[in-house]
């Protein structure tokens, strides 16, 4: 190159890195990505939702099944506690009565004995 | 309070579609890396563009982030081991035929041999019209490295220039 174009040389180069065109059809592509992307990211959303939902609902379940456990196991043994309440009742009644019954006895032989003599 | 500037994306890719291609193409060197780069900087564009303010704000994103996604194209194609050489050869030859004047031509593919930072800095100083502080925001440089950049690799250019092109119009 010769001095006087190298003083140009700015001004060339400006005119040689001026914006190419984009290739066609370059807006259409990105847009049909961006669209796919979207779609694999909403189907990404929906599924980690439904196993979210399921994770929820399973959670749920085996809760509430535990909790049932829990319940049948307070009740099984407020029940043994009860029957147990009642067996000491019944059993503080019977030995009353066998008291009873022995002292009526005992009343009853003396009586007789009185009346032999 | 000023009015809130709602970016619509399409209108964006129009507008600068061929800055961002351009920008791509003259750091790759390659016309289809750069159409790949161009779309993967739309895509990111359009998962960021709540943050993007104004028109303004827009063009600087999209300027920053295609230097910064064609230097990684970049070094991801010299670890894999490709021949940037080779790349560079295929590339000018259908940049040539695309060129209308052949000088010109030449001095896009001499532009390609520059060291990354040095071609950075002189693409968005003369395709973009950029400052030099301008292009240090953009390449979030600082302003010294920049100048120093433009000042060394516009020496080179024109230094490659004045040995290859008297050649060339000479073998024409």
């Amino acid at each position: 190159m010769e001095p006087e174009e190298i003083d140009d040389f700015e001004q060339q180069l400006r005119l040689v890195l001026e914006q190419v065109p984009a290739p066609p059809g370059l807006k259409r592509r990105v847009i049909e990505r961006r669209d796919a992307q979207r779609t694999a990211r909403r189907r990404r959303v929906m599924w980690w939702g439904r196993l979210a939902l399921t994770t929820a609902v399973i959670c749920m379940l085996a809760g509430g099944w535990f909790w049932h456990g829990i319940q049948q196991r307070r009740n099984g043994q407020e029940a043994r506690r009860q029957v147990i309440l009642a067996l000491r009742i019944t059993s503080r009644a019977l030995t009353q009565m066998q008291l009873q019954l022995a002292a009526h006895n005992q009343s009853v032989l003396n009586r007789k004995q009185d009346e032999q003599e | 309070m000023a009015t809130e500037w709602q970016p619509d994306f399409e209108e964006l890719v129009d507008e600068h579609q061929s800055m961002v291609f351009s920008l791509a193409m003259r750091m790759t060197g390659d016309r289809g890396l750069a159409e790949e780069i161009a779309q993967d900087v739309f895509l990111e564009l359009d998962s960021n563009l709540r943050r993007i303010e104004s028109p303004q704000h827009a063009r600087f994103w999209l300027r920053r982030v295609t230097i910064s996604r064609s230097a990684d194209a970049l070094r991801r194609r010299r670890v894999r081991g490709i021949s940037l050489w080779v790349r560079i050869e295929e590339n000018h030859a259908v940049q040539a035929e695309e060129q209308s004047s052949p000088l010109g031509a030449r001095l896009e593919q001499l532009l390609q041999t520059l060291p990354e930072g040095q071609r950075a800095a002189l693409v968005l100083r003369y395709q973009e019209d950029l400052t030099p502080e301008e292009i240090a925001a953009a390449l979030g440089a600082p302003l010294a490295t920049v100048k120093s950049h433009l000042q060394r690799g516009l020496k080179l250019l024109r230094a490659k220039a004045a040995h290859d092109l008297k050649e060339y119009v000479r073998g024409a």
